[in-house]
């Protein structure tokens, strides 16, 4: 399947975007996501970066700090492939 | 979040919610909504008090150091070695020690940070961040590439740049300033980020942001370009905001288009409270009042940050600018401060009705 990471935000507002093919079953893909998934309550950081992951029919803003050692390699690829969405 | 963990109601809550638990038929809940709505009135007379109270009042209340006008810098600088693990950062710098250091974007946050500090407390007697001499802390070379600049609640992280689009974020001193000033908003009025709060609290870090530039480079408001972000975003035309005319900043850009910030209400935009709505355009819709405090100090003449960025700075601390305020709310509050500072009838305050107007607030 194809999962896409999304990044909002910043000093000025520019959304990026990266996708890429993983091999991941839907019930990894439920358990990652809960894993990284952001705290809606967590504090607003002025001018930060927000990310969010879109699978399929899930999608989720996620914590890459959360990201576990396993999928580590993933998300470094999506972030250094990330492209401005004009 | 609610760091009281036996009594929820504790918190701050909104008034209108404190009204409906007071008149609670729970009359537990009703008995404690009634000491924190006393608690509250207490906690708001109090910062009334304090905030009028004089230098002298001041140092014997033990709420300022006695050595005013001698605080010292403390500030600490970070390389993140292009990791994002913040705990795990060498300390590059630190003002105890002065150490000599090659790092480029270490020499620009120290030279930035020294210019904030000095800005707030050469002009304003404030004390760094908190005005309790809080030490302040910069973080460099975070994440590869990140093309932004943030403050997280406790620091300042500048990222290096894609390389492309964006250059190492710590080559603006304005930048530095905007977010240090996201620092001071949290501990005076700390205005909601999002929607027209949110667009002034973008607003007051752009416009303190570039006094502290402007007064860096002794650049009155003719000499000034009222331009935030020039040596970041790459390319000679380019800058990330124009507080002169908005909207400007970056035209056909190959990879951002066009600035979208309006500069007058009637073009306020819309947006979603999401990140991607950018948290209903605080990025976007701060164009407005940032262009208000253009054309106010333009009139004024002479140094920014001696005329109109001491209003500025008087409706930043106003016990009656509230975390939720809007537009017009700042609007009436420069022209009282600008009354109190200046005279009812002074050229001062007739700039100040001028900027507005002319944003169309």
């Amino acid at each position: 399947m194809k999962v896409k990471l999304i990044r909002t935000g910043g000093f000025i507002p520019v959304t990026k975007a990266a996708e890429t093919e993983v091999n991941l079953t839907d019930k990894e893909l439920v358990r990652l996501l809960e894993v990284i998934q952001q705290d809606p309550k967590a504090h607003r950081i002025k001018d930060g970066n927000y990310y969010e992951l879109n699978a399929g029919k899930y999608s989720s803003p996620v914590d890459l700090e959360k990201v576990p050692h396993e999928y580590k390699a993933l998300f470094s690829k999506l972030k250094n492939d990330l492209k401005i969405i004009k | 979040m609610c760091k009281n963990q036996i009594n929820p109601i504790h918190c701050i809550i909104p008034p209108y919610m404190l009204k409906k638990l007071m008149e609670s038929g729970n009359k537990k809940i009703a008995d404690m909504a009634i000491n924190t709505n006393f608690r509250n009135y207490r906690f708001r007379n109090d910062r009334i008090f304090f905030h009028n109270a004089s230098l002298k009042e001041k140092r014997i209340l033990g709420l300022i150091s006695k050595q005013v006008g001698k605080e010292l810098l403390q500030m600490e600088v970070y390389d993140c070695k292009q990791k994002t693990d913040l705990a795990g950062a060498i300390l590059l710098w630190d003002s105890k020690n002065n150490q000599k250091i090659t790092s480029l974007a270490g020499k620009n946050v120290i030279k930035g940070g020294k210019a904030s500090w000095d800005f707030y407390s050469q002009l304003f007697g404030r004390n760094s961040i908190d005005n309790k001499g809080l030490l302040i802390k910069q973080y460099v070379h975070f994440d590869k590439g990140m093309d932004n600049a943030y403050w997280d609640g406790r620091r300042m992280v500048y990222g290096d740049g894609d390389g492309t689009v964006f250059t190492s974020f710590t080559s603006d001193i304005d930048i530095i300033g905007h977010e240090l000033t996201h620092g001071v908003m949290e501990n005076e009025a700390n205005l909601d980020y999002e929607n027209q709060a949110g667009a002034l609290n973008e607003s007051f870090s752009d416009i303190f942001g570039i006094m502290i530039k402007q007064r860096f480079n002794n650049q009155d408001v003719k000499k000034s370009n009222w331009l935030i972000g020039e040596r970041v975003m790459i390319g000679p035309k380019y800058a990330l905001r124009s507080m002169k005319a908005p909207g400007t900043a970056y035209l056909n850009h190959p990879e951002l288009g066009n600035d979208p910030q309006p500069a007058t209400m009637d073009k306020y935009q819309n947006l979603p409270n999401t990140s991607a709505g950018d948290w209903g355009g605080v990025h976007i819709n701060s164009g407005i009042p940032n262009f208000a405090f253009y054309v106010a100090a333009y009139n004024m003449g002479g140094y920014a940050w001696d005329t109109t960025g001491r209003i500025w700075y008087a409706v930043l601390t106003d016990v009656k600018l509230t975390q939720n305020a809007k537009f017009a709310d700042v609007k009436n509050l420069t022209i009282v401060n600008a009354e109190k500072i200046y005279g009812i009838n002074s050229p001062e305050v007739k700039a100040v009705k001028q900027g507005w107007a002319e944003a169309k607030v």
